[in-house]
């Protein structure tokens, strides 16, 4: 891994020298050894302080909005999941595949409290699907791992227990927003919830208000999910969300026959179209 | 004003109609002199495609022991597509409400035409029977003290 740090940090130095980027996003250091931040490189200077190891843990691709309306381009480095999240957002119409400078790097997997982190445990493209330029190979793609293993679990429960287990955790929620904030189909210009005059959702942080957050949150994203686990990773209340998630990604798979979402810049998803031969069940 | 008890509790459900399609139904079935169960709350929308999913969520939280969403058969939308869009979204809905641990049977959905007076009074009385086997919805639903 060090190779690959060392690689990145040469070539984001040399493409800021020849100005083909105005700013690379990487990770950076932070007073814990295993702990890394979101860092911005601005000078060929800055390159030297990116850091790439195993405990890598953000997705970094929803700071690229922050690029969104500069006139440059600006560099990142994509794993697998960032791949498809600037996909994702290229094909809402929030990023311009031109003023993005790719540098895919393979990634293995990254470490949470010394095991593999939950949001890597389920990951099916470890390998950037889209990328300017590669750092490192190609690594093994893990083979079909249980992604929906939690879900069917949960699914199996009588409807009061399913009741009760949202209910709980809901009731934990402190609504401070930050699923939302880190996911990159979540990436409205305004977001619902802060559209306080329509009054769609409830300002009371109270369990049921939560959780018709927590639902709606989940329904939004349900046909562009890329399954990054950015939501679950930053709640500071540790509320299963990707088994939310996981069972809309798993019906619109089942239901719309649906590709995993951001495996290309495609804009077209599963609510956005319809299928004339779609499931009839309201007959 | 009376108290609701296990007595004398009515189910009380929340449908949306579409303009085009069943309420012109529900007209026609009044106007056919039909009796259906007065526990339904007729809501018109432009078109099935009107209705948010969020809509759903809000009627359980009003108090409502059920909710319906009715429109034009596929094919028959006045705007030619919405309720194909309506037809995916609640597929989708309807599971997620499941998941999230609203009985089965507490969220329908119905196509029923300007014609179909009969299919919406059958779909009322069927409807409402469910919901009554279902008993009061409790779930997801704001305290009492709010009504
Ligand atoms: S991150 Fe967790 S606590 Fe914060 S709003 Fe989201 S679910 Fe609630
Ligand atoms: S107009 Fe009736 S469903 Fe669209």
């Amino acid at each position: 891994m060090s190779d690959v740090q060392n690689t990145l940090r040469d070539r984001v130095r040399s493409l800021l020298a020849e100005g083909k980027i105005s700013c690379f996003i990487g990770w950076g250091p932070t007073r814990f050894k295993d702990r890394t931040i979101p860092k911005f490189a601005n000078k060929p200077e800055d390159a030297g302080e990116l850091v790439y190891n195993e405990h890598c843990l953000s997705n970094l691709a929803k700071y690229a909005l922050d690029f969104q309306f500069s006139a440059e381009v600006a560099g990142i480095a994509v794993r697998g999941c960032e791949s498809r999240a600037i996909n994702r957002l290229i094909a809402d119409g929030r990023l311009t595949r031109s003023k993005l400078y790719l540098v895919g790097i393979p990634c293995e997997g990254m470490l949470e409290n010394g095991s593999t982190a939950e949001k890597c445990a389920f990951c099916r493209h470890r390998n950037p699907v889209v990328y300017d330029e590669l750092i490192g190979e190609p690594v093994a793609e893990q083979e079909n791992p249980p992604r929906f293993e939690q879900v069917l679990e949960l699914e199996s429960a009588s409807s009061e227990d399913r009741y009760d287990f949202w209910q709980r955790e809901f009731a934990k929620c402190i609504r401070c927003y930050a699923c939302r904030n880190a996911c990159p189909a979540c990436n409205c210009m305004e977001c619902y919830t802060e559209q306080y005059r329509t009054g769609w959702q409830g300002k009371q942080a109270n369990t049921l208000e939560n959780s018709v957050f927590g639902f709606t949150r989940a329904y939004h994203i349900g046909d562009r999910c890329i399954e990054c686990g950015e939501c679950e990773r930053v709640c500071p209340m540790g509320i299963p969300l990707m088994k939310l998630n996981r069972k809309l990604v798993k019906d619109v798979e089942s239901l719309f026959g649906s590709e995993e979402s951001g495996l290309s810049d495609d804009a077209s998803h599963a609510l956005g179209c319809y299928d004339k031969e779609d499931l009839e069940e309201f007959m | 004003m009376a108290r609701i008890d296990a007595e004398n509790w009515e189910p009380k459900i929340l449908a949306f109609c579409c303009n085009w399609c069943t309420y012109t139904g529900a007209d026609l079935a009044g106007l056919n002199r039909m009796k259906y169960p007065d526990n339904i709350r007729i809501v018109r929308v432009p078109c099935s495609g009107r209705v948010n999913p969020q809509f759903i969520l809000r009627g359980f939280q009003k108090g409502y022991d059920g909710v319906l969403v009715c429109g034009c058969h596929p094919g028959d939308c006045h705007y030619t597509s919405g309720n194909y869009f309506t037809r995916r979204r609640f597929l989708l809905m309807k599971r997620l409400l499941e998941y999230a641990g609203i009985e089965t049977g507490r969220f329908q959905a119905r196509w029923i035409s300007g014609a179909e007076a009969a299919k919406f009074r059958d779909t009322v009385l069927k409807v409402t029977e469910e919901i009554r086997a279902l008993g009061p919805n409790h779930r997801m639903k704001e305290a009492d003290d709010h009504e």
